[in-house]
């Protein structure tokens, strides 16, 4: 199993496997048996009682404590509990819905520090000013983009570059967050999307926060840039590439696929405007090809810049890219400086009525 | 070989005794492998039960030809884990959490500082995890932490041998450079001739375990 794959370096990789040695531990005393006993159980069930439903209309497994999956596998069978998993049979995985392509190029805009304040309030204003519908109960936050992304493809002992092409994404939400549908071909496996309504790990219902905020959450966050800033911090540590960065990135997810009330949306580019080394970049292209001026921030580690773009005139978000802009090593070395590794321009947001509804339908 | 496709063949037919030879050879594995897409050993439990659920369901798309089922096992735990962690905000969110509980557990006088050593590493795995995106610890998890070869982990996933090879380029690239950061820090690392001999630490992916009592014993490697 292991030694038909040539590796260049077994030495570099024992090492990094070696930091995976402590994530390996046996299941807890009589967990293995435990476990082992209800697989038995439920396949005896199944054997005992197979009737004309076929295994294949069965339904899927949801996630449960134990207590309480042969209840779920119950209702299950009956059509009621829709969990889906994504299938791994043959050439299940996601992604192959989407058409590769050769690696997406743009010109690498002149970066300076120059009226970063100033761009970042005039956005920030534009941003105050635009109306929001408000959300009724039972209504969804709807989101529709276009993306593409580059990334390295390696086939026998030749790698190049190849990408995803540009496609069409939607995502459907409800305003807590516990609802949700997403139809986006380079991770579904299926033309029909894939449901987001699903519950955590304890069987409860999602809980919102930074790292996955609903509508509700961003409505009652602070609109103090200082405060939402700090919070950024705080609640980032740790994670990515240097908190500045992190902090960066965090607010761009939040600025891309979600409708923040517009309070909120304008506090958000205060607070990014005190974030150090962030830069203006006079040209940038969204995904689709609009040109506009973008608000962008080096990632030292990578060598990427990640790029918000807003139209020149009315300053309204258009969509967000990452652009490699310093020299790579090793096999990332193919990723020159210019390729755009990912790419997303936000084409409509609105609120609907139903989930799976687009806005003209809604008319 | 001979022993893999027999083993396909049984699966395929629904026997329930070729499930427990799975179940016994595989479950730790797929244990292992959900926790490190989880960052939760609770949910990690979970998510091997309902694998090998999901593998009964769909033991008819077996291949009946080829090796180990256990590629197959991890792709299918690959996807069920996927769920719990769409966003991988959330995943940083629980593994962040967790690397914070492994570290803040008291010191009681008779740890030994072995035990407080391994737990600073399993916080350090969990936040070089963190650090990576979804389908870069996917494949990290699948190579790294069980050891697929390419071909095994392309397998798992359904995706080209070649994209297993550029995610896990790009992972391994990033996972050394937040080593080399870490390098100024307190060394936690130990050599791996070093790793106690109570419990398996050595080189992921083998089947082969210490002496750690089950209360029953898994049978060994039946199927590779």
């Amino acid at each position: 199993m292991n030694t038909n794959t040539s590796r260049q370096n077994p030495a570099e990789w024992d090492e990094d496997a070696q930091l995976l040695s402590h994530t390996a531990r046996d299941l807890p005393m009589g967990r293995h048996q435990f476990h082992k006993e209800r697989l038995m159980a439920r396949i005896q069930q199944e054997q005992r009682t197979r009737t004309a439903a076929a295994p294949e209309k069965a339904g899927r497994f949801r996630l449960s404590r134990p207590a309480i999956v042969l209840p779920a596998v119950a209702a299950a069978l009956t059509g009621a509990v829709i969990a889906l998993v994504a299938m791994p049979a043959g050439n299940g995985a996601g992604g192959g819905g989407v058409a590769t392509g050769p690696a997406l190029t743009t010109t690498v805009g002149a970066a300076t520090t120059k009226g970063v304040p100033q761009l970042l309030d005039r956005i920030s204003l534009a941003a105050a000013e635009t109306s929001h519908p408000a959300v009724k109960p039972g209504q969804y936050i709807y989101i529709e983009s276009r993306t593409a992304d580059t990334f390295t493809k390696t086939v026998g002992d030749k790698t190049t570059l190849a990408s995803h092409e540009l496609h069409r994404r939607q995502i459907w939400n409800s305003p807590d967050g516990t609802e949700g549908w997403l139809i986006d071909p380079a991770v579904n496996d299926s033309p029909e999307g894939e449901t987001l309504s699903l519950p955590d790990e304890q069987g409860n219902p999602r809980e919102a926060g930074l790292n996955g905020p609903s509508y509700d959450y961003l409505a009652k966050l602070t609109t103090d840039p200082d405060a939402l800033l700090a919070k950024i911090y705080k609640e980032e540590k740790g994670h990515g590439n240097s908190p500045d960065q992190q902090a960066f990135t965090t607010i761009g997810d939040l600025l891309g696929e979600s409708y923040p009330p517009a309070e909120l949306y304008s506090a958000l580019f205060k607070a990014a405007a005190k974030i150090p080394g962030v830069v203006v970049v006079q040209d940038a292209v969204d995904a689709v090809g609009r040109h506009g001026v973008a608000v962008a921030r080096l990632d030292e580690t990578s060598g990427e810049r990640e790029e918000w773009i807003f139209d020149r005139k009315t300053h309204v978000f258009l969509g967000e890219r990452s652009v490699q802009v310093k020299e790579n090593s090793g096999e990332d070395a193919l990723i020159k400086p210019g390729t755009v590794t990912y790419t997303s321009a936000i084409m409509n947001r609105a609120i609907v009525d139903g989930i799976k509804q687009t806005p003209s339908q809604a008319g | 070989m001979e022993v893999s496709t027999q083993l396909r063949t049984r699966i395929r037919a629904g026997d329930s005794s070729a499930f427990a030879e799975l179940f016994d050879s595989c479950a730790r594995a797929v244990y292992n492998h959900a926790f490190r897409l989880t960052a939760d050993w609770s949910t990690a439990e979970d998510v091997m039960a309902a694998t090998f659920m999901e593998a009964w369901r769909l033991r008819d798309r077996v291949d009946p030809e080829g090796g180990s089922l256990r590629p197959w096992l991890l792709g299918i735990a690959t996807n069920t884990a996927r769920n719990q962690y769409r966003s991988n905000r959330r995943y940083r969110a629980a593994a962040s959490a967790a690397a914070a509980a492994e570290l803040s557990v008291p010191d009681h006088a008779e740890e030994v500082a072995e035990r407080v050593d391994d737990r600073r590493r399993l916080a350090k795995a969990l936040s070089a995890l963190a650090s990576l995106r979804r389908t870069e610890r996917e494949v990290v998890a699948l190579c790294l932490g069980e050891g697929l070869d390419y071909e095994a982990a392309a397998e798992a996933l359904g995706i080209p041998v070649g994209t297993v090879a550029s995610r896990l380029s790009r992972a391994r690239k990033k996972l050394r450079a937040l080593t080399e950061d870490e390098a100024a820090a307190p060394a936690v690392r130990t050599t791996p001739k070093n790793v106690r001999g109570n419990r398996e630490a050595g080189r992921p992916g083998r089947q082969i375990r210490g002496d750690h009592a089950h209360v029953v014993r898994p049978v060994q490697g039946g199927n590779r």
